[in-house]
C-alpha cells in the first residue's frame, strides 16, 4: 500500500489529511486516491493527473507528475496545494 | 496627457517645521509607459527625488506612496499601493506593498503618486487635500505612543478623517523595521515606518474626489467580472478557505521550514498541527476578512490578530515557540507596535542564539515569551535599544564570528523558507533588490516543480527561474494585483497588456511589458548600486554553506558564488553594479538614470 499525506487544499477539498490505496503508476494510485476521496476531483485530481493546483512529492522531496511512474509498496507520497508560498 | 487610469501627476510634499507645501507635477507619458504603477513607478521616482548618499533618516531622503493605474478600478485587489523609500535597516531600496481603503482615497487626490520630503518640528498628522489649501501639519502630541489601529478607531469616533496611513510607537522611536499601517495591514519591509517616524509624521489622512475614470469602461467591466470569477476557483481556494496559515504544517512535512534561526529545519507533525489553522482557532476565535475591493478574502484572524505564514514561521518556530497563544500575542504585539514581523522574529532569533553560545550575557532563551522584549524594542529601552537596530548591527555589536549565524541578506532577515533545501530560492535570497525576501520574487515556486532537485544548486537554469520569478513579481507589484490572484493569470503577460490597454487607452504588449519589468529591476539595481552596494552583498550567511541540515543538506559556496554571476551576467550588471551597454540601450536606461536632478523646494499652490 501508499500512503498519501495530504496538506493545505487537497487536505481541505478531500476532507482527510491521510489515506493508504493500493501500490501502481502515480496516475493508478491518484485514480485510487480520487475514489477514496472524491472531493478531490475534478480540481485536484482528473483522469488520474494531478491538475494546475496540485503537487505531490515523493515522501516529501522530490516533485513528480509522470502518471507512469512506478509508485513502490510502502511508499509517502505528500499532496499539498500548487500555490505553495504565501 | 490624454490616458486613463493615470493622472499624469504626483503630489511633492515638503515638510517644514510646522508647515506643508505641496506641488503638483506633471509626469511624461513615457514614464507610465517605462514603468507602469506601483513599484515600477516608486521605484524611479525614489531615484529621481532621493538625493545619492542621503540618510534614509534624513528629512531630504524621501517617502514615495505610488499608485497605480489599476487601482480605483472594479478590477479585484487592485485597492494597494506601494511605499518606497531608502531602508534604514539595509540602506538599499525598500519596496512595500500595502491593501486598504487609504489605497482608494489617496487616488481621489488626483495623483498618481506622493513623494514627502523634509521633516517636521513636532509629532504631527499631515493631511493632504485635493484642495491644495487644506493641505496642513497638525501635531498631535497626544496621540505618541498610540498604534495605528487605535489611532484610526478614534479618528472615526471623532470624525477626523476615515482612511489614514499610520505608524506605530515603533516608528515613532525610529526601530529600522517599523512598519507603516493601513487598514490594519502593514507596509515597508526595511522600516518605511523608521523613514516616517524620521519626518515626525504620525499619520497621513487623504481626502479628494478626483476620478481618472478608464478608457474602455465597457471591456473593464467584463474583465472585472472575469477575474472576480476567476478569483472565486480553486486557483485562490487556499487562500480563501484556510489562508498562508496553512503552509506551516505542509512546510513542516516538506522539511523546509526553518527552527532556531535557522539552526534547523521542522518542528514535528504534532506541534506543527498546534500551529496550523486548527491549533490557532483553539487559541483564539477564526474569522475571515478580506481587503477593500478583494474578492479572495484571504484574511484569517485568530482572536481578533491577522496570522499569516510569515508571521507564524517568524514567532513560532523560529524562536522555537510552540504555544499558539503565544504566537498570537506576539503578533497581535507587532501589530499594535508596529513592526515588521519578519524582521522582529529574525532579530530576536539571533539574539536568542547569541545568548544560548554564551557569547552575550542577555536574559533571551528559545522559546521565550517575546511580547516583553517587542515591546522594550519600539521604545529602545535598555537591550531593546540595539534590537531595534535589526540582526546585522546586532551581530556587527556582538562580533565573536557571531555575523556567521546572522541570518539576513543586505540586512533584512530571511523569510521561512529554508535555503538549503530550497537551492534555486537561495539565489533569490542573495539577489533580491531588497535583501532576503520572498515576495519580490517567489523563487521557491520553481524548486518546487517536477525535475527539479530543490537540494541542487542548479548552476545553468536557476538564473532564468530568479529572473522570470523577479520580473512576474514586478508586473503584479507595478499593476498592482494580489500576488494570490497569479493562479488564476495563467497568461500574466497577455492580460497585465490588455488590462492596462483597457484601463490607460496606452498600447501595451507583451514584449514591452516584458521590457518594463526589466527596465524596473534595473533600475533597482542602479539605485542600490548608486547607494554603494557590491557583489559581495548577494551572499547568504556562513550558516548556509557550513552548516549542512540533516541529511547533508547545504548550500555549496561556489555553487552559489557562479548562479549569481550567472544572473548578474543574464541581468546585464556589471562587477561594479554598472549596466552593460546592451541592456542601458534595450532599455533606455540613460534617458531616466539621468533625470535625477533634485527639485527646488515647493511653494504654495493657489
Amino acid at each position: 500500500m501508499v500512503t498519501v499525506e495530504l496538506f493545505g487544499l487537497p487536505r481541505l477539498r478531500g476532507g482527510a489529511s491521510r489515506v493508504e490505496v493500493p501500490a501502481g503508476s502515480l496516475g493508478a494510485v491518484l485514480r485510487a486516491l480520487a475514489e477514496a476521496l472524491p472531493g478531490l476531483a475534478p480540481d485536484i485530481v482528473r483522469d488520474g493527473r494531478l491538475t494546475e493546483h496540485a503537487l505531490v512529492a515523493v515522501d516529501g522531496r522530490d516533485i513528480v507528475d509522470d502518471p507512469a511512474l512506478a509508485v513502490a509498496d510502502g511508499s509517502v507520497l505528500v499532496l499539498i496545494s500548487a500555490q505553495a508560498g504565501g | 496627457m490624454g490616458v486613463r487610469g493615470n493622472f499624469g501627476r504626483i503630489l511633492l510634499v515638503e515638510l517644514r517645521g510646522s508647515a506643508v507645501a505641496v506641488e503638483r507635477v506633471a509626469l511624461p507619458e513615457e514614464a507610465y509607459r517605462a514603468f507602469v504603477g506601483g513599484v515600477g513607478l516608486g521605484a524611479y521616482l525614489l531615484w529621481k527625488y532621493g538625493p545619492p548618499g542621503v540618510d534614509p533618516l534624513a528629512p531630504e531622503a524621501p517617502l514615495v506612496y505610488a499608485l497605480s493605474p489599476l487601482l480605483g478600478t472594479a478590477l479585484t485587489t487592485t485597492a494597494k499601493f506601494a511605499v518606497l523609500c531608502k531602508s534604514p535597516l539595509t540602506g538599499r531600496i525598500s519596496d512595500g506593498l500595502s491593501s486598504s481603503r487609504f489605497a482608494l482615497a489617496a487616488k481621489r487626490l488626483g495623483v498618481d503618486a506622493i513623494v514627502i520630503r523634509g521633516a517636521l518640528d513636532a509629532l504631527s498628522w499631515v493631511h493632504l487635500d485635493e484642495d491644495p489649501a487644506r493641505c496642513q501639519a497638525v501635531p498631535c502630541p497626544a496621540w505618541a505612543g498610540k498604534s495605528a489601529q487605535e489611532l484610526a478607531d478614534m479618528a472615526r469616533e471623532q470624525g477626523l478623517f476615515r482612511h489614514v496611513s499610520a505608524i506605530g510607537p515603533a516608528g515613532e522611536r525610529l526601530v529600522r523595521y517599523a512598519t507603516i499601517s493601513n487598514d490594519g495591514r502593514h507596509a515597508g519591509r526595511g522600516g518605511a515606518g523608521a523613514v516616517l517616524g524620521a519626518k515626525r509624521v504620525k499619520a497621513i489622512s487623504v481626502r479628494g474626489e478626483a476620478v481618472a475614470g478608464v478608457a474602455d469602461p465597457a471591456a473593464v467591466q467584463a474583465r472585472a467580472r472575469s477575474l472576480a470569477a476567476r478569483s472565486a476557483g480553486a486557483a485562490t481556494e487556499k487562500y480563501r478557505a484556510i489562508g498562508t496559515a496553512a503552509n506551516l504544517e505542509t512546510f513542516d512535512r516538506l522539511r523546509i521550514l526553518p527552527r532556531r534561526n535557522f539552526q534547523a529545519v521542522s518542528v514535528g507533525p504534532a506541534k506543527a498541527r498546534r500551529l496550523a489553522p486548527e491549533g490557532l482557532a483553539q487559541a483564539g476565535a477564526h474569522v475571515r476578512d478580506s481587503c477593500a475591493g478583494c474578492t479572495i478574502g484571504c484574511d484569517h484572524r485568530y482572536g481578533g490578530t491577522r496570522i499569516e505564514y510569515e508571521t507564524q514561521f517568524a514567532l513560532g518556530p523560529l524562536l522555537d515557540v510552540d504555544d499558539p497563544a503565544r504566537l498570537l500575542a506576539a503578533a497581535a504585539e507587532c501589530d499594535a507596535l508596529g513592526l515588521d514581523t519578519i524582521s522582529a522574529g529574525g532579530t530576536l532569533a539571533f539574539a536568542m542564539e547569541c545568548a544560548e553560545r554564551g557569547l552575550v550575557d542577555w536574559p533571551l532563551e528559545f522559546g521565550d515569551d517575546v511580547v516583553p522584549w517587542l515591546r522594550k524594542i519600539a521604545a529602545r529601552e535598555g537591550l531593546g535599544d540595539l534590537l531595534a537596530e535589526g540582526t546585522r548591527r546586532v551581530a556587527a555589536a556582538v562580533g565573536q564570528g557571531s555575523e556567521r549565524f546572522a541570518c539576513h541578506v543586505k540586512g533584512l532577515e530571511l523569510p521561512g523558507y529554508e535555503p538549503r533545501a530550497l537551492q534555486t530560492f537561495a539565489l533569490g535570497l542573495c539577489v533580491a533588490s531588497r535583501g532576503a525576501d520572498h515576495n519580490r520574487s517567489g523563487a521557491y515556486q520553481a524548486d518546487l516543480q517536477p525535475g527539479v532537485d530543490r537540494y541542487r544548486a542548479d548552476v545553468v537554469r536557476a538564473p532564468a527561474r530568479v529572473i522570470e520569478s523577479e520580473d512576474h513579481a514586478a508586473l503584479l507589484d507595478s499593476l498592482i494585483l494580489c500576488k494570490f490572484l497569479r493562479g488564476a493569470i495563467p497568461e500574466p503577460w497577455r492580460e497585465g497588456a490588455e488590462l492596462l490597454a483597457m484601463v490607460t487607452g496606452l498600447e501595451f504588449d507583451e514584449a514591452a511589458l516584458r521590457r518594463a519589468a526589466r527596465r524596473i529591476a534595473a533600475l533597482r539595481h542602479a539605485f542600490n548600486a548608486r547607494e554603494g552596494w557590491t557583489p559581495a552583498e548577494d551572499r547568504l550567511p556562513d550558516r548556509f554553506v557550513e552548516e549542512p541540515l540533516e541529511g547533508g543538506a547545504q548550500v555549496r559556496r561556489a555553487d552559489l558564488e557562479a548562479m549569481v554571476a550567472g544572473y548578474h551576467a543574464a541581468r546585464g550588471y556589471a562587477a561594479d553594479g554598472a549596466l552593460d551597454e546592451r541592456l542601458r540601450r534595450e532599455l533606455e536606461m540613460d534617458r531616466w538614470l539621468a533625470d535625477s536632478c533634485p527639485l527646488q523646494a515647493p511653494g504654495r499652490l493657489g
